[in-house]
């Protein structure tokens, strides 16, 4: 094979591509866990795009601005803390590439997940690491088990606990009521149903009719009329963002049904709810913490109002107070001069007594488990355009 | 440069890799395999797995799509088939995992032949249209049936090899790995056999071969059998990888994006199997990297995520667009560069 000696501008200027190329692909390959300090990482798996990306946004920026506050602040006991998103499109796989990636370059001490997926799934690494405590997103009753999910807590009820407080909130309201279950054909959907018609029946309540429908249908008249026909005085509708409520409810009461119909969580971001329209008027639901423009003395919604003055969804609020139980976990571990691993974080999280949210949640919480049981009933009135409360703050 | 290959006997003529160069470069692909745990972090150790699972099942797809001509949007359901045998197996019958693999390959095989049973009839976007069906009606068993744990799925434990638990990207890419290379020297294997052949044959023109003897219905049922055998097995190893198995583990996108993976990588190519699965899992996460090198903090990366979905997406375009054999066929194209050069090409 002939040799050149003088290789022209052009194959130079391609081998130097080349190697730039090469030198820039194998660089992140040699980079190892670094530990960065003595910062308190929290890192992130949240859906910044896909289809929980309305959340993922909200949630994001809650945890920023908290983690900003702590920081502006002083940190915690002089430490800082470090907040490391990555996007995760709302996919399991890419929700766990985040984890590894951020896991490997930083020593990760708290974490949020994105979805029930992402904490199934990376449960088994948790408990093998040992050094993380995560929350999240999800609010499935399979997660509120301390024993499966030693590492992890929810942000709030799990989803069999949101059908409780609205069933004990109805059985207050009208004894022996009859109550109709209607949610979607997911895990999502179907996680707190046959708990909940137990509990139903405890209390009083009966439930005439479950209905299943897809997640997201449009047509559901043939479901309305099964409804109809039940005549609950109340309806739960769980496991959908929006779709397919507004078209339960403006049916039905096309069809004069006189039931009261209810959402949980997901369901209940003061937008969401506005998107129903003139129809969900009346529209009520559990929602664990205050909303943005709620006017009961709240002085940590009042320094969020005074950082961003526009409407900041629920699941902001729900990131913010992610945040801050990381943060009062961190500092109880740290107080008590403990190393800041998976057990002792949960420890600390697990020995919160009527702790003071600064007004996120009206009442003083107490984590004992998984999960904080503990909601309000809100209303939708739709000519102030706003959610208001229409229980006292029910704890399980 | 080189002018050619001299062939002096059949054996030669059929040979699996024919020239010095291509054996040596394959020996430095198969060291840097070897050494690549040793020196990569958790994060790309997790990539390379999954980046493998992709490749053994994209593959599979190829063998189906690429080399015997039938369109299928199901390789995600056969995927779950293998997933829900492995996880069945683990918790329930604690059988051994390489048996548990095996036995994933199986069931999503026999799923594959139920149905590829159409393929004889339909061709095409009906085809298509009848494997999206095996996806819904595996979903509904998966989500309705109790032994599959409904929809919470199973929690599957570690694979365990001589006692030791497989529970960390590094010691179950020793797994991973090797078998994704073995399916992959098997369906280069494929094609130098009568079988391999007779679904080239059908590929090219059905009716051709089945003048030339060629029974359609058992090489069609064949080829749909072993595309999903090796779906099934990236689904075992799936399920292994991620330890947990839900009905939704496996939605009717991921299908499309095996799809998507053969057809960017090229068609009819092991190379463009592995190429199309290596870019489109690897591209979105490097677009992340990219983004990340990006001063602006965490505004920018709220801003700039959709804006890297939106690039991955001109990408595949691009690809289409100015490359319709694949990435396969760049690759080829920059070999001949090099075979010829320094003379122009």
């Amino acid at each position: 094979m002939p040799t050149t000696t003088n290789a022209s501008p052009m194959s130079q200027r391609r081998r130097t591509l080349l190697l730039a190329a090469g030198a820039t692909l194998a660089a992140p390959l040699t980079a190892t866990a670094q530990a960065s300090g003595e910062d308190i990482v929290i890192g992130g798996s949240i859906p910044l795009t896909g289809v929980f990306a309305f959340a993922g946004v909200g949630i994001n920026a809650g945890i920023g601005d908290y983690v900003k506050m702590v920081n502006d602040a002083g940190g915690i006991k002089g430490r800082k803390l470090k907040y490391v998103p990555e996007d995760t499109g709302y996919k399991v796989d890419v929700s766990v590439a985040a984890y590894k990636k951020i896991t490997s370059q930083n020593k990760v001490n708290l974490y949020y997940g994105d979805s029930t997926g992402f904490a199934k799934t990376i449960n088994p690494e948790l408990d093998r690491a040992g050094t993380t405590l995560m929350a999240g997103a999800s609010f499935a009753s399979e997660l509120n088990d301390p024993k499966k999910y030693p590492n992890q807590f929810l942000v709030g009820p799990d989803y069999t606990e949101m059908f409780g407080i609205l069933l004990k909130h109805i059985a207050k309201e009208k004894p022996g009521a009859k109550v109709a279950f209607v949610y979607s054909d997911s895990e999502f959907g179907r996680d707190p149903i046959d708990k909940s018609e137990a509990t139903a029946k405890a209390l009083g309540l009966s439930v005439p009719v479950k209905i299943m429908t897809p997640a997201g249908s449009v047509d559901v008249s043939g479901e309305v009329i099964k409804l109809r026909r039940a005549a609950p005085d109340y309806t739960i509708f769980h496991g959908y963002i929006l779709a397919p409520i507004p078209e339960f409810i403006t049916q039905g009461k096309q069809q004069g049904m006189t039931s009261k119909w209810m959402g949980t969580f997901w369901t209940m971001d003061s937008s969401t709810v506005m998107k129903m329209g003139e129809a969900a008027d009346g529209f009520m639901g559990v929602m664990p913490y205050r909303y943005y423009y709620d006017t009961e003395k709240a002085p940590m919604l009042e320094k969020i109002r005074a950082l961003r003055p526009e409407y900041q969804s629920t699941a902001y609020i729900q990131g913010f107070l992610a945040a801050m139980l990381f943060t009062e976990s961190a500092k109880r571990c740290l107080d008590a001069g403990k190393p800041l691993d998976g057990k002792n974080l949960k420890a600390a999280l697990n020995s919160i007594k009527d702790f003071d949210t600064g007004g996120l949640i009206g009442v003083p919480i107490t984590i004992s488990g998984n999960s904080i049981p503990v909601g309000r009933v809100y209303r939708a009135d739709m000519k102030a355009q706003k959610m208001v409360a229409a229980s006292d703050w029910i704890k399980l | 440069m080189r002018i050619g290959t001299l062939k002096e006997s059949y054996i030669a003529d059929a040979a699996l890799f024919d020239s010095r160069t291509q054996k040596v470069w394959l020996a430095v692909a198969a060291a840097l395999l070897l050494l690549f745990p040793f020196m990569a972090s958790d994060y790309w150790l997790y990539l390379a797995c999954l980046v493998s699972i992709n490749v053994a099942s994209a593959t599979g797809l190829n063998i189906l799509t690429g080399y015997t001509g039938l369109v299928s949007l199901g390789q995600a359901a056969f995927m779950g088939l293998g997933a829900y045998t492995v996880a069945v197996l683990e918790t329930r019958a604690g059988t051994p995992f390489l048996l548990n693999l095996l036995a994933g390959g199986f069931v999503a095989m026999l799923g594959g032949i139920v149905v590829g049973i159409p393929s004889l009839r339909v061709k095409g976007l009906y085809l298509a249209i009848a494997t999206i069906a095996a996806s819904f009606i595996a979903h509904f068993i998966f989500a309705n049936w109790k032994f599959t744990g409904g929809t919470g799925g199973l929690s599957v434990p570690p694979a365990k090899l001589f006692g030791l638990p497989l529970d960390t990207s590094f010691r179950l890419y020793w797994v991973i790995v090797p078998v994704t290379v073995l399916m992959l020297l098997g369906a280069a294997n494929l094609f130098r056999t009568r079988v391999g052949r007779a679904f080239i044959a059908i590929r090219d023109r059905d009716i051709s071969a089945e003048v030339l003897g060629i029974p359609l219905l058992r090489y069609k049922l064949l080829s749909f059998g072993l595309s999903s055998f090796y779906a099934g097995v990236a689904g075992g190893l799936w399920a292994y990888f991620f330890r947990v198995v839900t009905p939704e583990s496996f939605p009717l996108l991921m299908s499309i994006f095996f799809l998507a993976a053969i057809i960017v990588g090229g068609m009819g190519s092991i190379l463009g199997g592995i190429l199309g699965a290596v870019f489109m899992t690897m591209v979105p996460e490097l677009l992340k990297l990219v983004v990340a090198l990006l001063p602006g903090g965490n505004e920018l990366t709220v801003f700039l995520s959709p804006v890297r979905t939106v690039i991955f997406g001109l990408l595949i375009i691009g690809f289409l667009v100015f490359e319709p054999q694949g990435l396969a066929e760049v690759w080829r194209r920059i070999r001949r560069f090099f075979h010829l050069w320094p003379f122009r090409n």
